[in-house]
């Protein structure tokens, strides 16, 4: 198998479920950290530009369902961190519900089959 | 919710595009360092880290991209980045904005001014289902015009007629209204049948409409009033219903009020029911009336017609001698006002108005053509960086488009403002008395119209010349950057430039010599003291008596009426400041039109009358083979009072006005014109008759082959003191108190202005009878300054529109000469390097255009003759031997001046540079 083929695909829509996941569960991050948890999540270091990432918090953003404000990092840093709201969760939990009926289905036909 | 936050968010986006870029490339910066930082402690050398960063991260312009095109609307970014770019080019070419957005303001305004003018044709009632109120009209052919006198036809119809209901009628005419406690005031009055408010379907705002019963002739006389009138003359007192108001000399009870806006059929204000009993009348006798109807459910305007038609036959069958020629028809209702119109006619100036456009913006075209060709390699890089041709092509109409929608918002504005004027003088030209449904302005509908133009318009001058410029396999361009180009201007556009110039030579003679007339007509003083002048005409209530006392009426309704005349002419010369008053059938200047015959001088033929004065009406009874004059009838101190010197013999005295008696008076022009030269005392006591009457002439005015005597001779009235040329012949008979009707009369007040007047005339007339009314009341210079209003503004339209056509000629010259010398840049520069002098070059760089111009001169001049030919000179009023070598001229020099700079241009090329953009 080529690197190509083990590339994780993200969907539109999988990506912004990830992102609001990982803000939901480890609070405010930046885009940088967001990356290198996603990195970390799908194990293939390269498998995402982390430029990529930029659309998806945008549209997040417009959509309300995170929010980003101007802080410093450990190393002293100014960062942009976003941050999960109220309406963001309740998208999150939309989402997970409908991700997971999803993937149930294929299992289950997939199983049969 | 979150859609449509988002959609609200990527909107303000746009407009706030600057800080949305700042705070993204501040992240991105942020993002690359936090990198950076890693790659650092992970042991990388500064340089290494920074590029790993750069890696890991992606590319950072397309990474802007892609948020942007999240961020916002990028379609949106375009065309505003198109629309920017637009902009600045219309300040990098102000030429070019200047020529191509007056030439299309001008196309635009006249087609919005069209479709505005064009829509009341089509203008709707205000009502429920306009579309099916009808107006019946019977047209004579006898005659060729309407035959009101249908009162017969009309009962019949009511009681036949499937296909239209609630079939009512109505005839309107001036009434004196008297509101207890104010002064008698003149107001239209419409005396309709019930079914007109039910078929209007609009219900009353205070009591009731009119019922039939109010029809019987032994009702009590009942009136309903409008909105208006309410407000104005009741103080919209809700107890209104029950007052009474005087109309002439009955006393009506005011039963209802209509609603706001409500003024069917026509322009009214008050409505009394319609009595007309048709037993009274013979056939084609009585009043003239209007009628109209609903088609009932399920039938079509077609149906009606069918139907009419029909009636029409069966009756020219059963009564010859009165429907022999006689045709009902049906239309809607607002194609009454248009109906000598057809259909056909709207679309052929609908064709032209588009016409119009389409060659303004050709030349427009042509301009941005040679200005993309100058942007050729502009376009070919960007070409050759990924913008397709139709992104390019885009632009390029974006570019347009800027331009077209600045052109049709200056044209909008004009338009506004003509339509405002042509409204004003309209309602002035009809005393107010405009149809309710028609309203001339911009309407939305007129706004869409123009843009739709501009559209149109931005098509032609962004399109046309974009897709040509980009046609050609553009990347073959890019070795020919900055030099010469290989395109050409097409065959096409080489004619158009020819026909402009042909069209300018033909159209400008005609326009210049209207323009020229109009001038004159309007700094012309009337030759008296017009200042000094109250005129207005005055007129007595006349009822439609039954046919057998028709004649008995008459005649006791004229002696009445002079009497009255006489008393308040009396009366008026007892003000202080009067020192004069007399009466003529017309203003001076409105005399109506005939055709005579001098005794012992052979009349001209027909075609040599018209060759003389061609700008008449048609004659309507005798023959036009004759002399063309206009005639008055004037009160016996007429030119006394008026101030009018006699030139020869005498003024009118009592005696003339004796039944039997024969004195005219002509003017002075009319024996310069006719007599061969004679002086004014040797047509004293010649003969002179009748031959033709013209249409604006009633059959009582003239007697045909009578022979009347000139008794004196008086100067032109009104004179024309700058161009006496343009005095008009005319001749006057004397008129006694009484046989004019309506009657003009002109009071002359010194000392002060003479609408000062006007209130005490209103008094002393509704003191001497309630029936007398009064009609355009107004100071003479005034009326003559209307007239005036409306000269100018036609011939400051035509102004604009040749000037346009001549400003685009001339830059579609420039253009051309332009394209020819940058074409040639080559061959200038190497015969310049031989030694050619400028002379030589001249010569050759202007032949081109010289040989385009000559074309267009010669056919145009050959078109001009060709019209006023066809006019008999009408057109330019025979200055056409002056005219038209001189349009010619000037156009040659026009044409030559635009070709100048280009030829500069040519000359300045350096040998050198020329050949090494080779």
């Amino acid at each position: 198998m080529s690197s190509e083929d083990e590339r994780i695909e993200l969907l539109q829509g999988t990506l912004d479920l990830i992102v609001l996941r990982a803000l939901s569960t480890m609070g405010p991050l930046h885009a940088y950290a967001l990356a290198t948890r996603l990195a970390q999540v799908s194990d293939h270091p390269l498998s995402l530009n982390q430029g990529t990432l930029y659309p998806a918090l945008v549209r997040l953003e417009q959509k309300g369902w995170i929010e980003g404000a101007w802080q410093k990092t450990e190393n002293n840093r100014d960062a942009k961190f976003y941050s999960i709201t109220q309406s963001g969760e309740q998208e999150l939990a939309r989402q997970t519900e409908r991700w997971r009926r999803l993937a149930g289905l294929v299992d289950k036909l997939l199983l049969e089959s | 919710m979150a859609p449509v936050r988002r959609f609200l968010l990527r909107l303000l986006s746009f407009f706030r595009s600057g800080r949305a870029e700042a705070e993204l490339a501040r992240e991105i910066h942020a993002h690359l360092q936090l990198l950076e930082d890693d790659f650092l402690a992970q042991g990388m050398s500064p340089a290494e880290a920074r590029s790993a960063a750069r890696r890991a991260f992606g590319g950072v312009e397309q990474v802007k991209e892609h948020q942007r095109d999240a961020r916002s609307f990028r379609w949106l970014d375009c065309w505003w980045l198109d629309c920017k770019l637009g902009a600045r080019m219309l300040v990098k070419y102000p030429g070019l904005t200047l020529v191509g957005g007056v030439g299309m303001a001008v196309a635009i305004a006249i087609g919005a001014v069209f479709a505005a003018t064009a829509a009341t044709v089509d203008a709707k009632l205000p009502m429920e289902e306009p579309e099916s109120i009808v107006a019946i009209e019977v047209w004579d052919t006898a005659v060729n015009d309407q035959e009101r006198r249908i009162l017969h036809d009309f009962v019949t119809w009511r009681e036949e007629l499937r296909s239209v209901e609630t079939l009512g009628a109505y005839r309107s005419g001036r009434r004196n209204l008297i509101v207890p406690g104010g002064p008698a005031e003149l107001v239209e009055v419409a005396e309709m049948t019930a079914s007109g408010f039910q078929m209007t379907r609009v219900p009353p705002l205070l009591g009731r409409p009119l019922v039939e019963a109010d029809e019987r002739k032994e009702a009590p006389p009942v009136i309903v009033i409008g909105y208006g009138m309410w407000r104005t003359h009741f103080a919209s007192d809700p107890k209104v219903v029950g007052r009474e108001v005087r109309l002439g000399n009955a006393v009506h009870t005011v039963v209802g009020v209509m609603p706001e806006g409500f003024a069917f059929p026509m322009y009214h204000r008050m409505w009394t029911p319609f009595r007309a009993d048709p037993l009274s009348y013979e056939r084609r006798q009585g009043p003239g009336i209007f009628v109209f109807g609903r088609l009932a459910p399920g039938f079509t305007l077609e149906d009606a017609q069918a139907e009419l038609t029909a009636f029409g036959q069966r009756m020219a069958a059963a009564s010859p001698q009165t429907h022999e020629r006689l045709r009902p028809r049906a239309m809607a209702y607002t194609y009454q006002l248009f109906d000598d119109m057809e259909g056909w006619e709207v679309a052929a100036a609908q064709i032209l108005v588009l016409l119009l456009l389409v060659v303004v913006c050709a030349n427009v075209a042509i301009l941005v053509y040679a200005r993309t060709v100058t942007r050729l390699g502009e376009i070919t890089v960007r070409n050759t960086l990924g913008a397709s041709r139709h992104r390019i092509v885009g632009q390029l109409f974006m570019e347009a488009l800027v331009l077209a929608v600045v052109a049709a918002a200056v044209g909008l504005a004009i338009a506004d403002l003509a339509l405002m004027k042509l409204d004003s003088i309209l309602r002035g030209a009809t005393g107010g008395l405009m149809p309710y449904w028609i309203h001339l302005g911009l309407s939305f509908e007129t706004v869409a119209y123009a843009l739709g133009l501009a559209i149109l318009a931005a098509v032609i001058v962004g399109v046309v010349p974009g897709l040509q410029a980009t046609g050609r396999r553009l990347q073959l361009r890019l070795n020919e950057l900055g030099g010469s180009t290989s395109l050409r201007l097409g065959r096409t556009w080489n004619a158009l430039i020819v026909i402009q110039v042909a069209f300018s030579v033909a159209l400008l003679p005609a326009a210049l010599s209207m323009a020229w007339q109009s001038v004159w007509y309007g700094v012309a003083k009337p030759g008296f003291a017009a200042e000094e002048f109250l005129t207005f005409y005055l007129t007595m209530e006349r009822e439609a008596p039954p046919s057998a006392q028709a004649e008995t009426y008459r005649r006791e309704y004229t002696a009445r009426f002079g009497h009255l005349q006489a008393e308040l002419m009396r009366r008026l010369e007892a003000e202080p400041g009067v020192s004069g008053v007399t009466y003529a059938y017309t203003l001076p200047g409105d005399e109506r039109t005939v055709w005579i015959e001098i005794e012992g001088v052979t009349p001209p033929t027909e075609a040599e009358a018209q060759a003389e004065s061609p700008s008449g009406y048609g004659v309507r009874a005798g023959s036009g083979a004759g002399h063309e004059v206009r005639f008055g009838k004037v009160g016996e101190d007429f030119f006394d009072v008026i101030g009018v010197p006699i030139l020869a013999g005498r003024r009118f005295y009592s005696g003339d006005l004796k039944a039997g008696e024969n004195a005219v008076i002509v003017n002075r022009i009319l024996v310069q014109s006719f007599f061969g030269g004679r002086g004014a005392g040797d047509v004293i006591g010649r003969r002179i008759r009748y031959v033709g009457r013209g249409g604006d002439a009633g059959p009582e005015d003239v007697e045909l082959g009578r022979w009347y005597e000139i008794v004196g001779v008086v100067e032109n009235l009104p004179a024309n003191p700058i161009e006496p040329g343009l005095a008009e012949a005319k001749l006057y008979h004397p008129a006694a108190p009484g046989q004019l009707l309506p009657v003009c009369l002109a009071v002359r007040v010194r000392g002060a202005a003479p609408e000062t007047l006007a209130g005490r005339l209103r008094e002393i007339t509704t003191s001497l009878d309630s029936t007398l009314r009064l009609h355009e009341i107004s100071a003479l210079d005034e009326v003559y300054r209307e007239t005036r209003r409306g000269l100018y503004m036609g011939a400051l339209a035509l102004a604009i529109v040749t000037l346009s056509v001549v400003l685009l000629s001339s830059a579609g010259i420039y253009a051309l000469m332009s394209f020819t010398v940058s074409q040639r840049r080559r061959e200038i520069g190497i015969r310049t390097a031989l030694g050619a002098d400028a002379g030589q070059l001249l010569r050759s760089i202007f032949s081109r255009a010289a040989g385009q111009l000559a074309i267009g001169v010669l056919v145009g001049l050959a078109a001009a003759a060709a019209v006023e030919k066809l006019t008999r000179g009408g057109l330019m009023n025979g200055n056409g031997v002056v005219l038209l070598p001189a349009v010619a001229a000037l156009m040659t020099a026009v044409g030559l001046l635009a070709s100048v700079g280009a030829a500069r241009r040519g000359l300045r090329v350096q040998p050198t540079e020329a050949l090494r953009e080779q």
